[in-house]
């Protein structure tokens, strides 16, 4: 059995300032396929390693729009079209009575659309990935600050990458398989 | 001036010495230690009692129909309903805390959202049960979804009773959706430090394989966001909703255009009053002592008291409407109410929810846990009281004095209560001892911000 891929080469950085300073060197090198893994969200991470597309608010907006329609159509369809009943003379399509379900129903589907979009865009559920073979990494969720420089980049060169990792901190810097 | 501004000074929202180690270590094992406390073991077979009661009681209704309460005409709502409207304001108040202090950003709701959320949950589930239960036929509740039939006819979509049903059913389901969002990264933090194997793959499998990574940190900050948006207009209208329940009868005392926001008001005082009720508690057992501190008590007796005074604003008017207006049977009913049969009840509510709650205005009723347990195990107790007389008082002298007449709580009635007191309290227990009850992930940050500790 052949040893597997070489997935990259991970830092662990003692402090959320390290890893900011090391990403931030790495990308203005003109790295991209970097990876950050912190137990909470540091702040100019995301700016360095995120990608701002607008798309989760873009499905919140029709999850709520869909939501709002099927809400109302239901109590229209069924209240003024399917089965038509007077009651005390109220116009069939009363709609200030259909706005409360309506209402309920829009945002149930805006938040499902958001909670379904959230997963789909961690790419979650997803059990295995490479960085959880990395030594220490269980601390990614209590303590520490993992930096992971895919192999996959075109500027990959586990020299260089391992010298900038660790001269901004990094405690440990190994290679990651699978 | 801000809820907490005067003490700043005197307390931290998160005392000195707490390290991001330690939190993940200190939270880690409440949940992950292999012994479980005597003292959860205690509460958990006193709830399971409890909730076997509510087992017994629920057959023999089921058995015997709602005859073994004491409705009857005139009063044909009776405990089940105003442990309903009771429930799901304890429910709100979680909700409250979680979602509208996250969109203020609050400091002190980290800490505590958590303990707010379990309880909505499980309050919810208390209220849920309850309509069914009141259901003459409870077998044909399925009767107030919207499917297609072979009687080709739907549900009546003008009625509040059915908003009501749509709210609840809605707010469940998007409750269990944001506690489970905000849990997330938690649960792989147990995945992380558990050491034993049905732990591992228990918080394993709940995690997902969360990786903590920038992309999703990026989308978890976005998405958290936008269901505390969606979540904090959410929560107002569904205890609104349950308000135009009654607002939509023309009882008296009941048809008043400002139950919506009365109904709002008395859930964010009696769900605070639950969530410190809770939260001294846990903060003594799990020895939170750190990072629950004077100033989140401090915070939520503050809110509790604007929600007295929000309620006894509601209140005055209730009083004032019927004298103001020319109802006569309006009149009536609110002379019986405050001077009648169900006048220590009446009484009960304006005592345990207004006037005791104003000793929080001073500071050092604030700073004592004792007090502040005594003063919100009052106003849920007030609380009840006021579903009760909002039920069975405005019935009991409705237009037509020929059907007036007393309601008169069986023992099934009681044990219904107890026994919804049992089913929260056993699914409070059961989240308490797998569940990190305190949202780590959070407390990171407000370490991080607070400076290294």
């Amino acid at each position: 059995m052949s040893e597997p891929a070489l997935h990259g080469l991970i830092g662990e950085f003692p402090t959320p300032a390290g890893i900011v300073a090391a990403a931030r060197q790495l990308g203005d090198s003109g790295f991209r396929h970097l990876d950050a893994y912190t137990p909470y969200p540091v702040k100019p991470l995301d700016e360095l390693l995120g990608r701002r597309r607008p798309w989760l608010a873009v499905t919140v907006l029709a999850g709520t729009l869909v939501g709002a329609f099927c809400g109302y159509f239901v109590q229209i369809w069924a209240a003024s079209i399917d089965y038509p009943i007077n009651i005390g003379g109220r116009p069939y399509d009363s709609w200030p009575a259909f706005t409360v379900s309506a209402f309920e129903m829009t945002v149930l589907f805006a938040l499902t659309a958001g909670f379904v979009a959230f997963l789909i865009g961690c790419r979650l559920p997803l059990y295995y990935h490479p960085v959880f073979t990395a030594g220490e990494f269980d601390r990614a969720s209590q303590d520490r600050f993992f930096l992971c420089v895919e192999a996959a980049d075109p500027r990959f060169d586990a020299e260089r990458v391992g010298d900038i990792l660790r001269r901004h901190g990094a405690e440990r810097v190994e290679p990651v398989r699978g | 001036m801000t809820v907490t501004a005067d003490t700043d000074s005197e307390f931290a929202v998160v005392r000195p010495g707490v390290t991001l180690t330690s939190l993940s270590a200190h939270i880690g094992d409440t949940v992950l230690r292999p012994k479980t406390p005597r003292w959860w073991w205690i509460g958990f077979l006193f709830s399971l009692a409890l909730l076997m009661v509510l087992v017994i009681a629920t057959v023999w209704l089921f058995v015997n129909g709602i005859g073994v309460w004491g409705v009857d005409i005139p009063v044909a709502w009776g405990l089940a309903i105003a442990e309903y409207v009771w429930w799901i304001a304890l429910a709100s108040g979680g909700t409250i805390v979680s979602a509208l202090f996250y969109l203020t950003r609050s400091p002190w709701r980290s800490a505590i959202s958590r303990i707010a959320e379990s309880m909505m949950l499980c309050a919810a589930a208390s209220a849920g049960i309850m309509p069914i239960l009141h259901l003459g036929r409870p077998g044909l509740f399925y009767w107030l979804f919207p499917y297609p039939n072979v009687m080709g006819i739907w549900p009546q979509f003008r009625s509040p009773l059915l908003w009501d049903f749509v709210c609840l059913l809605c707010y469940i389901l998007m409750s269990a959706m944001f506690y489970y969002t905000g849990l997330l990264p938690d649960l792989a933090t147990m995945r992380d430090r558990s050491r034993r194997r049905w732990q591992q793959i228990f918080y394993g499998i709940l995690a997902l394989g969360w990786r903590g990574s920038a992309v999703q940190w990026q989308r978890y900050k976005s998405v958290y966001y936008i269901m505390a948006a969606i979540m904090a207009p959410m929560v107002v209208s569904v205890h609104s909703v349950v308000g135009l329940d009654f607002a939509g009868g023309l009882t008296p005392g009941w048809h008043s255009t400002q139950f919506p926001p009365y109904f709002f008001f008395g859930a964010v005082i009696s769900g605070i009053a639950l969530v410190i009720l809770l939260t001294v508690p846990i903060r003594h057992a799990y020895s939170l002592h750190a990072i629950i501190t004077e100033y989140h008590l401090n915070a939520l007796a503050k809110i509790m008291l604007t929600g007295s005074l929000m309620l006894g604003f509601a209140y005055f008017w209730e009083a004032f409407g019927p004298y103001y207006g020319s109802e006569v049977a309006e009149r009536t009913m609110f002379t019986e109410r405050a001077f009648g049969f169900y006048a220590a009840s009446f009484w009960a509510t304006i005592a345990l929810n207004i006037a005791i709650p104003q000793l929080l205005w001073v500071p050092l009723v604030r700073r004592s846990e004792l007090l502040l347990c005594l003063i919100a195990g009052g106003i849920i107790v007030g609380m009840w009281f006021e579903r009760f007389v909002i039920v069975v008082t405005s019935l009991h002298r409705n237009h037509i004095p020929s059907e007036w007449g007393n309601f008169f709580p069986t023992l099934w009635d009681w044990a219904i209560l107890a026994g919804s007191i049992g089913l929260f309290l056993t699914l409070f227990l059961l989240i308490l001892r797998f569940v990190p009850i305190v949202s780590i992930s959070e407390m990171r940050e407000l370490i991080d911000c607070e400076g290294p500790g």
